[in-house]
C-alpha cells in the first residue's frame, strides 16, 4: 500500500512540470502587449504613452524568449517563490495559502452533509424503488441538478439575507471583522469558525456560521443531487447481486441486508465521484463564492484568469493539480477499505 | 400543535427581519462597496483613480482642489496658494518661472519617531502619545518639514514609475522630459536607462535638485519656462503627496541621496516598502489592508492638522457581484455601492437609499480612426483592398471617409436611449469645464444625406460603388460602447448596404494589443474613452494634448497618418497656446483646436461620461470633483444615526 502511494506521489512532479510547461506555452502564444495586461489591466495604465508601454514590457521581461521566462519562473518555484500576483497584490503562494483555509472551511462544511445526505437518500431511493420515497428523492435531485447555482444562490440571498437578515454574505459582520482584525484575536488557521473556537469567542463563531450557512446550503443542495443519483443507481445494481439474494435467502433481517451487505458495496462509485467532486470544490466554487461575496480560491482563480495574471494562473494550476492527484490517491486508498477484493488485486 | 409551530416560526421570522430595517448598522463606520481595488499605497507608484483613494485620504498635498472646482485651489501643507499677485509665482527675464510654497509648521504624520532611553528611535502612532511622550519626538521624525516636501517630490520623479508622478518631471522640466528615464538617456547619451553610468545618474540628480530647493520655511520649484498646469499637478493625489523622509528611509525606502536613487527606480510592486505601509499626514490612517478579503480599513487620525474627520472608520470592500452589493445596500450593511446605470432610477425611488445623479465628468468617449493600418495578415481589414471585401490600410486617411462615418452616427439616439438622456454629446477633446470648450462649437449629427455626399466623394467616387468590409473593436463588458458601434453599423448599412462594419468585442488585453507597441495599428476603428489628468487642456496630460498632439496618448495608438496630420495642423496651435500663461490668449486657441477637430473629423466624439453616487440616505458630505474622477474624499463625509 505504501509503495503504491509513494509511486503515485512520485508522479506528481512530472504532472506539475508538464502542466506548467503547457500553461507557459499558452501564455507565450500571446504577444508581450497582451501579457502586459496583467500589469496594465485597464486603458488608464496606457496614459504614459508608447514609451511607458515599452518600459513596462522591458521591466517585466515580457520580450524575453520562452526558455528565459520559463527558467526565471521555474527558478523561483524551486526556491519556493511562485511569483507575484498583480490580481491579489501579494505573492502567489501567500494568496493561495491565505485563501485556502477559507475554501476548505466552506467546502468541508458543505461536503460532509452533502455526502451523508447523498448516501442516505440514494440508499432510500434504491431500496424503495418506484415507491413514493424514490419518487420524492428523484424530484429533489432533479430539482437540485437543474437549478443553476447562481439562481439558487440568489434565491438564498433574497430569502435568508434580504428578507430575514439571517445569513448575510461575506465571511464576517463588520463588528466581528473589527474584533478579528484587532491584536487580541489570534489567527491560528485562517478558518474563522476554528479560530473563533480556539480563541474561545463564541460570538465570532456564531457570526461566522451565519455567514457560512447560505453558501454551505447552496453548495450542499447543488452537489447532493449528482451523488444521490449515483448512489441510487449503484444501490439498485447491488441489490440485484446474487450475494444479496443469498443473504436474504439465509433469512438475514432486511435492514442488515440492505445497510450492511448492499450499501457498503454500493459506496464504491460514490467514493469515486465524491473524491472528484471534493477535488473540484477544493479548486474553488467560483459562482457560490462570488454570489455570497466569500473570498476563496474560486473567486481568485476566476479573477486571475480574466486578468491574464499568469504567475497566479500557473500557481493555481499547480495547486489544483496537487489537489487532484492527492484526491485520486485518497480515493484509491479508500477503495480497499470498502471492497477488500481491491487490496488483493 | 401545528398552528403553534407556524406562529412561532412566523414570529421568529418577524423578529429576525426587524433589526435590519430599524437601526443604523455600523455607526461611525462608512462601509464602501465597490468593484475596484487599490494597486498600492505608495503615492509615487500609483496612477489610476481607484488607487488615488488611498493617497487622497491618507496623505496631504501642498494644495487641495477647492471643493468641486477643478481650477481653484486652497492651501493644505502649503499655507498659501502661489499666484503672481501674492508674489509666490515669479517670472524670470529668461522666461523661467518659480513657484514658492510656504510650508505649514506643526504638522505631524500618523507615526512619529520617539527617542527611547537607549537613544534609539522607534516609530509610534502620534494619536497614542501622551503629552510627555510628544516631548520626546525626535525633530524631523514624523514632523513635516520643507525638506520632506522636497524629498517627496524628488522621490516621485526619481522613482519614475507612474505617469502621474512623471507629470511632476514634466512640470519641473517644463515639458522637456516625459520621465526621468528620458532625462537620463538624453543626458548620458545611452539607449536605455540601465546603460546609464553612475556619473550620469548623479548629474541628473544634481540638476533636478537644483530645481526643487528649500529656502527657510519655503520650498521653491524652479521651472525653465512656463508650465501652466503646474498647480493642477501639485494638487493631484498622486506623487505630490508628502511623505516623511526619515520614516521612508527607516522602512527601507530611498534615503534621499543622489547616489542611491537608481536602486529605487521603478520598484517591483511588492518589493516597494511603501506598497502596503503608510505614514501620511492625511485625515485617515491605514489600519488594515486584507488583500485576501479585498478589504481596506481606514481609521480616523485624530490629530489631523485640519481637525479630525467625522467618520471613525472607512471600510472599503471589493464586491464584484452587483446583486450582492445591492442587497447589502438595502439592508444597511453597505453605505455606498457602485451600481450599474440601469438601476439608478429604481434605486432613487427606494426607501433609505440616496442617488446623486447627473454628475459631470471630464471623461469623453469616442470612436477612433486609425491609419495607416497594419496590412500584414490583419483580419480586421479583410482583403486589404477597396474591393468591397475589405479596406485599404489608408482607408481613414481620406477625410471624406471620416466625415461620412461621423454623419452616419445617431448621436441623439445613443444619448437619449442608451444613456437615458443623462449627458450631452461630446464636442471634441475638451469637455464642459475645460478651457476651450464652447457650447456653440460645431458637432456632427446624424445626417444620412451628408454622409452619402461625403462617401460619394471618398476615394475619387470609387468607395460608393465598391463598398467596404472591416472589423471595429470594443472592449468586452462595455454595453454602451458596443451600442455606439451598433448604431454606427446600422447607420452605415442604411446609407449603403455595401457598407459592412463588423463588430468584435475583445478582452482589453487584445484591444490594447491591436493598438499599442506596434509599428502600425491593427484596429481600423476602436471605441474608447479618455479624460485629462488636470484641468488645463495643454501640457502632456491635458485633454487637447491627449487627443491632438502627435506625441499624445491617442496619437501613439492610431497610426503615423494621424500623427502626421496632428503634427502639421494641430501642433503649431498647441505649442502657441502652451507658450502663453494668459488665459485670454490661450482660450481662443483651444477653442479653435476644438473646432479643427470637427473640421478634420479627427475622431468620432460621442458623449461626455457622467457620474452618479448611490449611498444610504443618512450619508452626506460627498464632494464631486471631476478632475479627481469622482474619487471620494472621506474627510467631509458624515453618517447620521437613524
Amino acid at each position: 500500500m505504501l509503495t503504491y502511494a509513494l509511486r503515485r506521489l512520485m508522479m506528481l512532479p512530472i504532472v506539475l512540470f508538464a502542466l506548467s510547461l503547457m500553461i507557459f506555452a499558452l501564455q507565450m502564444s500571446l504577444s508581450p502587449t497582451q501579457r502586459l495586461a496583467a500589469y496594465a489591466p485597464s486603458p488608464d495604465y496606457l496614459k504614459g504613452g508608447q514609451e511607458s508601454i515599452r518600459r513596462m514590457i522591458e521591466q517585466y521581461g515580457l520580450n524575453d524568449p520562452f526558455y528565459i521566462q520559463y527558467g526565471r519562473w521555474i527558478g523561483g518555484v524551486l526556491t519556493g517563490n511562485l511569483g507575484w500576483s498583480e490580481t491579489a497584490r501579494q505573492p502567489v503562494s501567500t494568496a493561495l495559502m491565505s485563501l485556502f483555509p477559507a475554501t476548505v472551511e466552506l467546502v468541508v462544511l458543505a461536503f460532509i452533509p452533502c455526502l451523508l445526505i447523498a448516501i442516505f437518500l440514494g440508499s432510500r431511493a434504491g431500496i424503495h424503488l418506484n415507491r413514493w420515497p424514490d419518487h420524492l428523492i428523484r424530484i429533489f435531485t432533479i430539482l437540485g441538478w437543474s437549478f443553476p447555482v447562481y439562481v439558487f444562490g440568489l434565491l438564498m440571498l433574497l430569502v435568508f439575507y434580504s428578507a430575514l437578515d439571517w445569513f448575510p454574505p461575506g465571511r464576517l459582520s463588520q463588528w466581528a471583522q473589527t474584533t478579528v482584525s484587532s491584536g487580541d484575536f489570534v489567527r491560528y488557521t485562517g478558518a474563522n469558525t476554528v479560530d473563533a473556537l480556539l480563541n474561545g469567542n463564541l460570538a465570532i463563531f456564531w457570526d461566522s456560521l451565519r455567514h457560512l450557512a447560505a453558501p454551505v446550503i447552496t453548495l450542499t443542495y447543488v452537489n447532493v443531487a449528482s451523488m444521490t443519483r449515483v448512489m441510487r443507481t449503484s444501490m439498485l445494481e447491488t441489490l440485484r447481486q446474487d450475494y444479496v439474494r443469498t443473504a436474504r435467502a439465509k433469512g438475514l433481517p432486511r435492514r442488515v441486508v440492505e445497510l450492511k451487505h448492499a450499501r457498503r458495496n454500493a459506496l464504491l462509485p460514490v467514493a469515486t465521484i465524491a473524491g472528484m467532486e471534493l477535488a473540484v470544490m477544493m479548486g474553488g466554487v467560483v459562482i457560490t463564492e462570488t454570489i455570497f461575496d466569500y473570498a476563496g480560491l474560486g473567486q481568485f482563480a476566476a479573477k486571475t484568469a480574466a486578468n491574464l495574471d499568469f504567475p497566479a494562473v500557473l500557481g493555481f494550476g499547480l495547486y489544483f493539480a496537487v489537489v487532484l492527484v492527492l484526491m485520486n490517491l485518497i480515493v484509491d486508498l479508500i477503495y480497499p477499505l470498502l471492497d477488500p477484493r481491491v487490496k488483493t488485486q | 400543535m401545528k398552528l403553534a409551530l407556524a406562529l412561532a416560526v412566523g414570529m421568529g421570522l418577524a423578529v429576525a427581519a426587524a433589526p435590519a430595517m430599524a437601526e443604523t448598522k455600523n455607526p461611525g463606520t462608512f462601509v464602501f462597496m465597490w468593484t475596484d481595488d487599490i494597486q498600492s499605497f505608495d503615492p509615487a507608484y500609483i496612477a489610476n483613480t481607484p488607487s488615488s483613494y488611498g493617497a487622497l485620504n491618507i496623505y496631504s498635498r501642498l494644495l487641495n482642489f477647492n471643493g468641486s472646482k477643478i481650477s481653484e485651489f486652497v492651501p493644505s501643507l502649503s499655507t498659501e496658494v502661489p499666484s503672481l499677485e501674492n508674489g509666490l509665482i515669479k517670472q524670470g527675464d529668461d522666461g523661467s518661472v518659480s513657484y514658492t510654497f510656504p510650508i505649514r509648521k506643526g504638522v505631524f504624520a500618523h507615526k512619529v519617531g520617539v527617542k527611547g532611553a537607549d537613544g534609539k528611535v522607534s516609530w509610534e502612532y502620534y494619536d497614542k502619545l501622551t503629552d510627555a511622550q510628544k516631548a520626546t519626538i525626535e525633530p524631523g521624525y514624523g514632523q513635516i518639514t520643507p525638506e520632506d516636501v522636497r524629498y517627496s517630490l524628488l522621490r516621485a520623479i526619481l522613482q519614475g514609475q507612474s505617469w502621474m508622478s512623471n507629470a511632476i518631471t514634466e512640470v519641473i522640466t517644463a515639458g522637456k522630459y516625459t520621465d526621468i528615464a528620458k532625462w537620463v538617456e538624453t543626458e548620458g547619451k545611452v539607449k536605455t536607462f540601465a546603460e546609464a553610468s553612475p556619473e550620469t545618474l548623479r548629474k541628473v540628480y544634481d540638476q533636478l535638485s537644483e530645481q526643487i530647493v528649500v529656502d527657510g520655511d519655503n520650498v521653491t520649484l524652479k521651472l525653465p519656462k512656463s508650465f501652466p498646469a503646474t498647480l493642477g499637478v501639485i494638487a493631484l493625489p498622486f506623487g505630490t503627496s508628502i511623505l516623511d523622509k526619515e520614516w521612508v528611509a527607516s522602512v527601507g525606502g530611498w534615503d534621499g541621496s543622489g547616489d542611491t536613487w537608481k536602486a529605487h527606480y521603478r520598484p517591483e510592486l511588492g518589493a516597494n516598502p511603501l506598497f502596503a505601509e503608510e505614514n501620511g499626514t492625511g485625515p485617515f490612517m491605514l489600519e488594515e489592508w486584507d488583500r485576501t478579503d479585498r478589504r481596506i480599513t481606514l481609521k480616523r487620525f485624530d490629530n489631523y492638522f485640519q481637525g479630525p474627520a467625522k467618520l471613525e472608520r472607512v471600510v472599503m470592500r471589493t464586491v464584484p457581484e452587483w446583486t450582492t452589493r445591492r442587497l447589502q445596500l438595502l439592508s444597511g450593511d453597505a453605505d455606498f455601492v457602485t451600481a450599474p446605470v440601469e438601476f439608478i432610477d429604481e434605486l432613487s425611488k427606494t426607501d433609505g437609499v440616496k442617488v446623486i445623479d447627473g454628475l459631470q465628468k471630464v471623461f469623453s468617449r469616442g470612436i477612433f480612426f486609425a491609419w495607416p493600418l497594419d496590412d500584414n495578415d490583419n483580419p480586421a481589414i479583410g482583403s486589404g483592398k477597396l474591393d468591397g471585401q475589405g479596406i485599404p490600410p489608408d482607408f481613414f486617411a481620406d477625410i471624406d471617409v471620416r466625415k461620412g462615418f461621423n454623419y452616419a452616427q445617431n448621436y441623439d439616439a445613443l444619448i437619449n436611449q442608451v444613456l437615458l438622456g443623462k449627458t450631452v454629446q461630446s464636442r471634441g477633446p475638451t469637455v464642459r469645464g475645460i478651457m476651450g470648450y464652447r457650447a456653440d462649437s460645431p458637432v456632427y449629427s446624424y445626417d444620412p444625406a451628408k454622409a452619402e455626399e461625403h462617401f460619394r466623394k471618398a476615394f475619387g467616387g470609387k468607395l460608393w460603388d465598391t463598398g467596404f468590409t472591416f472589423t471595429a473593436y470594443v472592449t468586452e463588458g462595455y454595453p454602451q460602447l458596443t451600442a455606439a458601434l451598433s448604431a454606427l453599423q446600422m447607420g452605415l448599412s442604411r446609407i449603403n448596404p455595401k457598407f459592412k462594419m463588423q463588430i468584435q468585442a475583445l478582452p482589453w488585453a487584445s484591444v490594447s494589443d491591436k493598438l499599442n507597441n506596434r509599428e502600425k495599428p491593427a484596429a481600423p476603428l476602436t471605441v474608447m474613452g479618455w479624460g485629462p489628468d488636470y484641468s488645463d487642456p495643454g501640457g502632456p496630460l491635458g485633454a487637447a494634448s491627449y487627443y491632438l498632439s502627435p506625441t499624445g496618448l491617442v496619437g501613439g495608438m492610431v497610426g503615423q497618418g494621424y500623427r502626421d496630420l496632428m503634427a502639421e495642423k494641430f501642433k503649431p496651435l498647441l505649442d502657441e497656446a502652451w507658450a502663453s500663461s494668459d488665459p485670454a490668449v490661450r482660450e481662443p486657441i483651444y477653442a479653435k483646436l476644438q473646432e479643427m477637430s470637427y473640421d478634420y473629423a479627427t475622431t468620432q466624439f460621442l458623449w461626455e461620461d457622467f457620474g452618479y453616487v448611490v449611498t444610504r440616505s443618512n450619508i452626506d458630505g460627498y464632494v464631486d470633483n471631476m478632475i479627481l474622477y469622482g474619487a471620494w474624499d472621506f474627510y467631509p463625509v458624515t453618517k447620521a444615526n437613524n
